[in-house]
């Protein structure tokens, strides 16, 4: 492609604004598609991403279950709701599984809703009890204040960390830390308020108060039993012998010997991300293959555009062979146009995506979801490649029509 | 050596197996510095006759020389090359480019000629247009012409890659008497500078400016001879007007 068949075909297309903008607006909307699905697979997967971020791949959670249910999370929420409460998992397992060998350190967990009241202010609320030593297994962050300790927990002391939303909801501006909150009636001082969080498998993490486990078991629910247990193992690499341990383990504590009798399921974070990550890759191909059509609807429209071209000026075409085009020189001036049509589309289409890309994060952040706003350097390359292709590919056939048209024909057709 | 050397020329058109012949074995020679006009009735082949002698077609059988050189092994690019370097084209329905500038029609046979320096095509392109006294109509779009002062845009086209040879096809038949003149007068005082002019056309009178003409027929050399009353095109006066 030289400079002369790139100045022709600047000039051509420059002779027929409209219809020069309104294919460069064909193609710059597949682009556009492009960069905006690419931008949004990259939010959504940071959505998805920072969900498991909290856990580490390190996690082990040992959850109840109905027996004889299968062991995903969704099938045994299944069996609780339909009333089935399984009080099964004690201190004695926790004590247990934290002392393995591969176990760095362990939490107990259980989860109830309550109202909280501070001055004027209610507020229902989740509340999750969790053992002092939560911060050694999951990332936590404070705003403020500090994380009650082992002393605290072990004496039902009544103290609580507000999640970020509810700390907002009671106080609003004001300092929390030091504070009396009133749960179920029950006094509790405020000891930490943690940082933002977002939300995780459908949990509003935000809008919770964290409290002891013990406190929660005996002081609000007065009951003896976690419905979770978490734990992060020393050596990631050893992490399939430890889960079978733990259920080895936890048969012993349960008098279970046949395993489809299990009260409870073994499982690590690793699984879960696993099963998330291939969910994204499926949306992403389904995606990948809609933007494939889009981006041929618009290399059919260059061609069609093209064609349209070279019909209109046969005459000039024959003109230019008369006084010594060669076939090439026909070519390439044609080819030219449509490369440029596409190349403009695609950066039109660049931006048109990225602005696209950023009405799809203020829409997700304003659902309060965990999102990034990245145009990936990959999708403008693959915009720009891809669109320079299909104005090659597209734009060959009629190029190649227009070269190979007879100049004695052509001048006939003024 | 002849510039052009025709022997046994034909040609033949095959439509849906059907075979019409438009050409039947012509020789001739045109040596270099001739004014030919080819004359004929429509649909005597003179055209097609034009358009093979200009490399714009090829024969059915027959041998072209040009300059001694074989036009019938030529491939198409090649063609294209000798339309670039030889021949300048003057035809009847002017065929310039619309939405262009007189000044960048006459520069297009340049770009094909391999003249990437723009300021040369461009002064090329002035000099051709002075020769033709249209240097005030640089920058005019050719829609913005009367129909002789298309016609000298077309021979300023023409005549700007300095060619061997001009073939002018009816180069008169859309223009009014005056304007007619004109463009002869211009042919025929390039062909005194000694460029070699073969003038395609159906009237006796336009043809009797030329020195020579070749009378066809059905697609057959009907005479051959040199005119001896030439028409000369006596218009100097007139176009200071």
């Amino acid at each position: 492609m030289n400079k002369t068949s790139l100045q022709l075909a600047f000039k051509a297309l420059l002779a027929q604004k409209t219809r020069t903008l309104l294919t460069i607006l064909g193609v710059s909307i597949g682009i556009a598609v492009v960069i905006a699905i690419m931008s949004a697979g990259r939010g959504l997967d940071k959505m998805v991403m920072s969900q498991l971020e909290i856990y580490s791949p390190n996690t082990i959670t040992v959850e109840v279950k109905v027996p004889a249910t299968k062991k995903t999370s969704s099938e045994n929420a299944m069996g609780m709701a339909t009333g089935i409460t399984i009080t099964t998992l004690k201190e004695r397992d926790l004590i247990d599984v934290g002392k393995h060998r591969n176990i760095e350190s362990a939490y107990g967990l259980v989860i109830g809703q309550a109202v909280v009241k501070y001055q004027s202010e209610n507020k229902t609320t989740l509340l999750w009890g969790q053992g002092y030593s939560f911060p050694e297994v999951e990332k936590f962050q404070l705003d403020s204040g500090r994380v009650y300790s082992k002393e605290e927990e072990e004496s039902l002391s009544q103290v609580a960390i507000l999640g970020h939303a509810t700390k907002d909801a009671l106080f609003g501006e004001d300092e929390a830390v030091g504070k009396t909150v009133y749960i179920k009636g029950k006094p509790f001082k405020v000891v930490g308020v943690a940082a933002k969080r977002g939300a995780t498998f459908g949990f509003d993490m935000d809008n919770l108060i964290i409290l002891p486990a013990k406190t929660m078991q005996k002081r609000i629910l007065g009951v003896d039993y976690f419905i979770n247990i978490i734990a992060k193992v020393k050596d990631r690499e050893k992490i399939k012998e430890t889960v079978a341990e733990i259920e080895e383990i936890m048969r012993d504590n349960h008098d279970i010997t046949d395993p489809n009798k299990d009260d409870f399921a073994v499982n690590t974070m690793e699984e879960a991300a696993q099963m998330l990550g291939s969910v994204v890759d499926g949306l992403t191909l389904l995606l990948v293959a809609l933007v494939c059509v889009s981006l041929l609807v618009g290399g059919v429209g260059i061609m069609n555009i093209m064609y349209v071209s070279v019909s209109e000026r046969t005459f000039e075409i024959g003109l230019r062979k008369a006084v010594g085009a060669t076939n090439k020189d026909v070519l390439w001036q044609f080819l030219s146009e449509a490369v440029i049509l596409t190349l403009s589309g695609g950066i039109l289409g660049i931006i048109l995506g990225a602005i696209f890309a950023l009405i799809i994060y203020l829409v997700a952040v304003s659902y309060n979801f965990v999102w990034v706003y990245i145009v990936p350097l990959s999708s403008i390359i693959l915009a720009v490649g891809f669109s320079g292709i299909i104005g090659l590919i597209f734009g060959l056939y009629p190029a190649q029509k227009a070269a190979n048209l007879n100049p004695i024909e052509a001048l006939r057709k003024e | 050596m002849s510039l052009i050397k025709v022997t046994d020329l034909c040609k033949e058109y095959v439509n849906d197996e059907v075979v019409t012949p438009v050409l039947h074995k012509m020789s001739f020679q045109i040596e270099e510095g001739e004014f030919v006009a080819i004359m004929g009735p429509s649909g005597s082949g003179k055209s097609t006759l034009m358009h093979i002698l200009s490399f714009l077609d090829k024969s059915s059988c027959g041998k072209y020389f040009f300059k001694d050189r074989d036009v019938s092994k030529l491939n198409d690019d090649e063609l294209a090359q000798m339309r670039s370097k030889e021949v300048g084209f003057v035809f009847q329905s002017f065929n310039l480019l619309p939405r262009t500038t007189v000044l960048e029609n006459v520069m297009l046979p340049l770009l094909y000629d391999g003249v990437s320096n723009s300021n040369i095509r461009v002064y090329k392109a002035k000099q051709a247009l002075v020769n033709v006294g249209l240097e005030h109509r640089l920058n005019y779009y050719t829609s913005q012409l009367s129909g002789g002062e298309k016609q000298r845009v077309a021979i300023a086209r023409a005549l700007v890659n300095n060619p061997s040879i001009i073939f002018a096809d009816e180069p008169t038949g859309n223009l009014d008497s005056k304007s007619g003149l004109q463009i002869m007068k211009i042919l025929q005082s390039l062909n005194e500078e000694g460029k070699t002019i073969i003038l395609v056309t159906h009237e006796r009178y336009t043809a009797e400016h030329a020195k020579r003409i070749l009378r066809i027929k059905d697609g057959v050399i009907e005479s051959d001879e040199k005119v001896i009353n030439r028409q000369i095109a006596q218009i100097a006066t007139e176009l200071a007007k």
